[in-house]
Order: C-alpha cells, then sequence, then structure tokens
C-alpha cells in the first residue's frame, strides 16, 4: 500500500488572495475593537447613508444661508406662492408667462427661466370674470369664469408647455414671498442647534450624572435614581411648554428644556453600563494603585461605555429634532419669521388647499433627517454588538 | 421568593408613596414655574382700572402671600378641585377637564389598540418570514413609520385622503371614518415601533434552548414559534405600553389641532395661547397623575405576564 505523496510544500499556507500556496501569509493583523467597529459600519449600507446625509446637512445648513442671495425673513408680496416647478406659456417669441390658478395673476419669466415679476392686469371685468394683460403687443386673456381658468392669446386658448424649473427660487416661496429654500436651510440650522443641546446635555450631564450614580452605588444611588424617576415622569414636551409659558420664547425653552431634563435616558443607559463594569478586574486594579474615584470613572469606566453611549445617542438626537418641530408645529415653538420645519409644514398646511406642494419640502426635510439618524443607529448598534445584527 | 401573595404590597406601597413624590414635586414646579411669569396674570390684559385689578386678584386669592395661595392650590389638588379658569369666566379647570376626556380617550384608546393589534401581528408576520417580501415590506413601513413625524402623517393623510379623495371628513368625529385618520397618525410611530420590537425579541427568543427542544421533539416550526416563542417575546412590548401612554398623550396635542377635535389636548394648547395659568396647571397635573396611573398598571401586567419578575424581595 503506497500512500500519497505529500510534498513538504503542501503544507505552506495559501494566498488569500489567489487561494493558491505563495506568500507565507499566515494572517492578517488582528484588529482592535475600534477598528472592527468602524468597517463593520462602512459597510452596513443605510447607515452610511444616514451619515453622508447628516453631514451633508450640516454643511448645507452652515453654508447655504451665506450663499443664498436671499434672506429667511426678506418678503416679497408680489412672488408669493411661487412653485418650484411650473409649465410657462408661451406669448411671443421669447416671452413666457406662468400662470397661478389660485390667485390669478400672471408672471413674467426671466432670462434664465426664473419667475422673475407679477405682471400687473391691463383691465379686470369682473362680470365676465377675466383679467386682461397686453404683453409684447398681444392682449392675454385669464377667464376664470369656467374651473381651471383658461388663458387666452389674442383670441386663441393657450396650451401650456413643458415643465420648468424655477431658476429664481428652486423650491418655489411662501405666501408672503420668501424663498422656500433658504427658509428649509434656516429650518436645519434650528434643528441641528437643538440637535447640538441634547449632544451637549447628554454628555455634560447625563454621561456624568449615570457614571457617578452607578459608581457610587448605595444611598447615592437611590436617592439619584428617584430624581431621575421623578424627572421622567413628565414627557419633555410638558417640561418645554411649562418652560414655554415662562419665558415667552419657544426656542430658548425648547433648548433649555432639552438641557435641564432631556439627560436622563443617558443617565439610565451610562447607570446600567457602569453597574455592569465596575466590577470587571482592571477597575479593582486601578483602585489598588490608587486611582482616584473620579480617574476610574473618566479614564476606566466611561470610555468603555462609549459604544451604548453613542447608541443611545444617535436615537435621542432625532426625538430632539422631532420634539422642537412639534412644538413649532403647534405654534408654541420658534417666533415668527424664524423658520423652522414644524412651522414650515404648518404655514403649509394653511394653503394647503391651494398650494399642496408647500407641504413637501419641509415633510420629507425632516422626515429624512429622523430616518438617517435612525439608521445611522441601527447601524451603529449592530456594529458595536455584531451578534445582535440580524 | 417567598410569600404567598404574587401581589408585593411593600413594593406596592413604595410606588405610591413615590407617585406622591413625585406629584408634590411636579405642583411645586408647575406652580412655581406659573407664579415666576413676569407681572402675573392680569399684566397682559388691556391696561385695568387698579381697583379692577385688585379686585381680581382677591377673588383669585392672588393678593395672599405666596406660601398661601401654594397651601390653597395643594388642597385644591388633594380634594380634586383644580380651580377655576383664568381666561373663561364660570369655567372651572375641572370641567375643561371632563369636557374633553372623552375625545381624547377614544381616539387614545383606539391608537392603543391599533398599536398591539397591528404593531404585534405585523412584527410576527416579518419574523415568519424573515428575509422574504412581507419581512422586508413591514420593516420598510416601520422605519417609515419611526422616521416620519406623526404631524407629517396627519397633514399628508389630510391631503391625500380627505382633500384629494374626499374619503374621510378632513375634520371632526361625527361618524366612525372621522377616527380612521387620526387614530392612524397617532399610532404610526409605535405601531412601527411594536412592529420592529416583535419581530426582533422573536427572533431572538427563536435561538433560545427550550425553542429547540420544541423543534426537537417534532413540532413544526410556526407552532414552536407562536406557541412557544411569542409568549416570552412579549413582555418586552409589555415594557414600552407606558411610553405609548405618554406618548399618545402628548401626540393628542398636535393631532387633535390639526382635525379640529375638542379634546384635552387642543385645551392645553388653547389654554398656552391664552395663556390661561390655572389651566396650564390643573392639565398638566392631571396628565401627571393619568401617566403615573398609567406606568403603575403597566408595572402591574408586567408582574402579572412574567412570575419569573418579582418587585417584593430587590436588594
Amino acid at each position: 500500500m503506497t500512500r500519497p505523496a505529500i510534498a513538504p510544500d503542501m503544507w505552506l499556507p495559501l494566498d488569500p488572495q489567489t487561494g493558491r500556496p505563495g506568500d507565507p501569509v499566515v494572517g492578517s493583523a488582528s484588529l482592535g475593537f475600534w477598528a472592527g467597529v468602524r468597517s463593520r459600519l462602512w459597510r452596513h449600507r443605510p447607515a452610511m447613508a444616514g451619515l453622508g446625509f447628516i453631514i451633508l446637512l450640516i454643511v448645507a445648513a452652515v453654508f447655504g444661508p451665506m450663499l443664498s442671495p436671499y434672506s429667511y425673513f426678506q418678503q416679497n408680496l408680489e412672488l408669493s406662492n411661487l412653485p418650484p416647478v411650473y409649465r410657462p406659456y408661451t406669448v411671443a417669441e421669447g416671452v413666457q408667462v406662468h400662470v397661478n390658478t389660485s390667485n390669478l395673476s400672471l408672471y413674467e419669466v426671466g432670462d434664465g427661466g426664473g419667475l422673475t415679476g407679477l405682471l400687473r392686469p391691463d383691465g379686470r371685468d369682473m362680470i365676465n370674470r377675466q383679467t386682461t394683460w397686453e404683453i409684447a403687443g398681444k392682449t392675454v386673456v385669464l377667464d376664470y369664469g369656467q374651473r381651471p381658468a383658461v388663458l387666452t392669446i389674442d383670441g386663441e386658448v393657450a396650451q401650456a408647455g413643458g415643465r420648468k424649473l424655477n431658476r429664481r427660487n428652486p423650491f418655489g416661496t411662501d405666501q408672503l414671498g420668501r424663498d422656500v429654500l433658504v427658509r428649509q436651510l434656516y429650518g436645519a440650522r434650528i434643528s441641528l442647534l437643538v440637535a447640538a443641546a441634547a449632544v451637549l446635555a447628554n454628555f455634560v450631564i447625563g454621561v456624568v450624572y449615570g457614571g457617578v450614580s452607578g459608581l457610587l452605588g448605595g444611598r447615592v444611588d437611590a436617592v439619584m435614581m428617584r430624581i431621575v424617576e421623578i424627572v421622567a415622569t413628565i414627557p419633555l414636551t410638558l417640561y418645554v411648554i411649562l418652560m414655554m409659558v415662562v419665558l415667552q420664547s419657544g426656542l430658548l425653552s425648547v433648548v433649555l428644556a432639552i438641557g435641564t431634563v432631556y439627560w436622563v435616558d443617558m443617565a439610565r443607559v451610562v447607570r446600567g453600563q457602569i453597574l455592569t463594569l465596575k466590577s470587571q478586574d482592571y477597575v479593582a486594579a486601578a483602585r489598588t494603585m490608587g486611582a482616584s474615584t473620579s480617574r476610574i470613572l473618566f479614564k476606566h469606566l466611561l470610555p468603555n461605555a462609549f459604544g451604548p453611549i453613542l447608541v443611545t445617542l444617535t436615537m435621542l438626537i432625532p426625538s430632539a429634532i422631532f420634539i422642537e418641530s412639534f412644538m413649532s408645529f403647534i405654534g408654541l415653538g420658534v417666533t415668527p419669521p424664524q423658520a423652522s420645519w414644524g412651522t414650515l409644514t404648518s404655514e403649509a398646511v394653511e394653503t394647503l388647499r391651494a398650494y399642496p406642494h408647500q407641504l413637501f419640502f419641509p415633510a420629507v426635510a425632516i422626515s429624512l433627517t429622523m430616518l438617517a439618524f435612525n439608521f445611522l443607529g441601527d447601524g451603529l448598534r449592530d456594529a458595536l454588538d455584531p451578534r445582535l445584527s440580524s | 421568593m417567598t410569600g404567598a401573595s404574587r401581589l408585593p404590597l411593600m413594593w406596592l406601597a413604595q410606588r405610591i408613596g413615590m407617585m406622591l413624590l413625585t406629584l408634590l414635586a411636579i405642583i411645586t414646579l408647575t406652580f412655581a414655574l406659573m407664579h415666576a411669569v413676569p407681572g402675573g396674570p392680569f399684566v397682559s390684559e388691556k391696561m385695568l382700572a387698579p381697583e379692577i385689578e385688585a379686585a381680581l386678584n382677591a377673588k383669585f386669592g392672588l393678593d395672599q402671600p405666596i406660601w398661601r395661595q401654594y397651601l390653597n392650590y395643594l388642597g385644591g389638588v388633594l380634594t380634586f378641585d383644580l380651580g377655576p379658569s383664568f381666561k373663561y369666566p364660570g369655567v372651572s379647570v375641572n370641567s375643561m377637564i371632563a369636557d374633553g376626556l372623552a375625545v381624547t380617550a377614544q381616539t387614545g384608546l383606539l391608537a392603543m389598540i391599533c398599536v398591539v393589534a397591528v404593531g404585534v401581528p405585523a412584527g410576527i408576520v416579518a419574523a415568519l418570514n424573515r428575509g422574504r417580501w412581507p419581512d422586508t415590506l413591514a420593516m420598510f413601513l416601520a422605519s417609515l413609520g419611526i422616521a416620519v413625524p406623526s404631524y407629517v402623517i396627519a397633514t399628508v393623510a389630510l391631503y391625500i385622503f380627505a382633500l384629494r379623495l374626499g374619503w374621510t371628513p378632513a375634520f371632526g368625529l361625527d361618524d366612525w371614518r372621522g377616527y380612521i385618520l387620526p387614530v392612524v397618525a397617532l399610532s404610526g410611530f409605535w405601531m412601527s415601533f411594536v412592529a420592529r420590537l416583535t419581530r426582533s425579541n422573536l427572533l431572538e427568543t427563536m435561538s433560545q434552548d427550550y425553542i429547540m427542544t420544541a423543534r426537537a421533539k417534532g413540532l413544526p416550526a410556526r407552532t414552536v414559534m407562536l406557541r412557544h416563542g411569542l409568549r416570552n417575546s412579549l413582555i418586552p412590548v409589555v415594557t414600552v405600553l407606558g411610553p405609548v401612554v405618554a406618548n399618545l398623550l402628548t401626540g393628542s396635542f398636535v393631532i387633535e389641532q390639526i382635525f379640529a377635535l375638542p379634546g384635552i389636548g387642543r385645551h392645553f394648547v388653547q389654554s398656552i395661547t391664552n395663556r390661561d395659568y390655572t389651566a396650564i396647571m390643573g392639565i398638566t397635573i392631571f396628565y401627571a397623575v393619568f401617566l403615573m396611573l398609567m406606568i403603575l398598571i403597566v408595572d402591574l401586567l408586567y408582574l402579572w405576564l412574567d412570575p419569573r419578575i418579582s418587585y417584593g424581595d430587590r436588594k
């Protein structure tokens, strides 16, 4: 019986790329914990999309209003309720108009395709329900006796052309003629301001509070957690409302309420983490070496609880943003002319019948932002704890 | 646990004591905030003659020292009397609450039923079909439901179903169709949340040993999941019901405004814009009491559902 011949080179490790014996590569360098998290997060597509959106939003919110020729409060009543997309009527060669069938006005189309001005009618016939303009030597009549209103040019019924983008106001204008794009970006600033307040409150108060409570334990912990329980009983919305009554400013009360009471969930999470971590050997080692309590907390325990802290944070940020827009929507948030996604939505509701498109941008903005944070949070959770990912 | 009774009386007594403490803190906080308003309740009114203002202050007890007012108010709350409204003469805060309670409770209860009756089955279907299209669809919808704020759901639904299609009334609760949009908008977030929670819990429970035992003795996968898995994976769902109540409550502020429902949320928002201080205080306290009771009920439910949990002999 002959044994199969095993040449010594058959024991050589395989090249991970080619699958054939080659360079003696034993294995890749082992990844550190955070490197592993990063690479898992990198592969989590929704999370990366969410992160990308958030970065884009921050950049747009910071720089967008600076680049815009308009300000969020600058009104132009002549150019109110303009759509982002319109269908122009050609009156003569190079002369186009846009008809708003809701307020029965004609707008001039500028060279670049933007709606640049309101055209003053030259005659109004209220009885026959007609308005007349003299444009480029032609008589343009808008007959609103029938619905939808019909535009005739020199007696002939005009047909609208293909869809064109409003270059002057890419997102259109609101009912006071303010540029919706710049107001959207301003709303993003407010949302991000609230998000920043939430992050700050959670890091400064929540993490430290929960850490101290968990580490000290005993009576201190019991009292601190009773306080958290009392604070957590009342929804954040109620705190904001109570503060709003006193402070008269919605934005300030949202930020203040978040700063004073929005850290309780984080405190609970951190406390739970610290409770499990503090019995670990390295804590005992640090203690025997004479490390102070605060050093143990900040150098040994909190860095190890960073993963859950980060996940909780990505869950808390969207709810903070939501609270602000919610308050603004019911009229208890930012005060006009300031714009928040909530006020933009509630303004759109007022004109919902005539201009439903105005609802689109604020609704999409807030939803996408919430979605982005949720995706990022889910991705982070999966990346930090690969066992949990489904 | 050695006690004969499953209901730990010590725990219950502690809980109720804690609730009273919380209530006291909330009353004190709202009282302090309402009295911290610069000027006082009648300053913003049209110029009042000093005698009238004095008479008004005397009528509402505002001429008394602040501690006296506080004790009076505390006494009132304990006897379920939240005082008169500052803005509507002859209307008490109690009657304002009683007025709106029916509407808010109806929509809230229906929303709660929706959360459980839609969220849980959706989660089960998703878990049963893990990775296939029902799962993908359910989780896609759930992601949307979690991300899209209730007021956006409400306004978009209002536009599509009430204004465009005309299937439902745009406001009011005159017939059953009026309930659809408010209830869906109110429960959208938590329906999605519960669906996701049910799915992930069910999948996690399914990796437990006793499930493998059940499978090993030859039970079909579906039976194992529904009979053995579901029971234990529903317990975390019960824990979120407390927050659900709180959220439906605050959610009602915006839903009642959009659909013009005469509930407590609308009264509350109105009293804030009217600066009706006693109404704001009273309704806040009512909300707090209601929430605490609900959380207590959920905790008791939890105890009843899961025999492994005991609140009695905690160290």
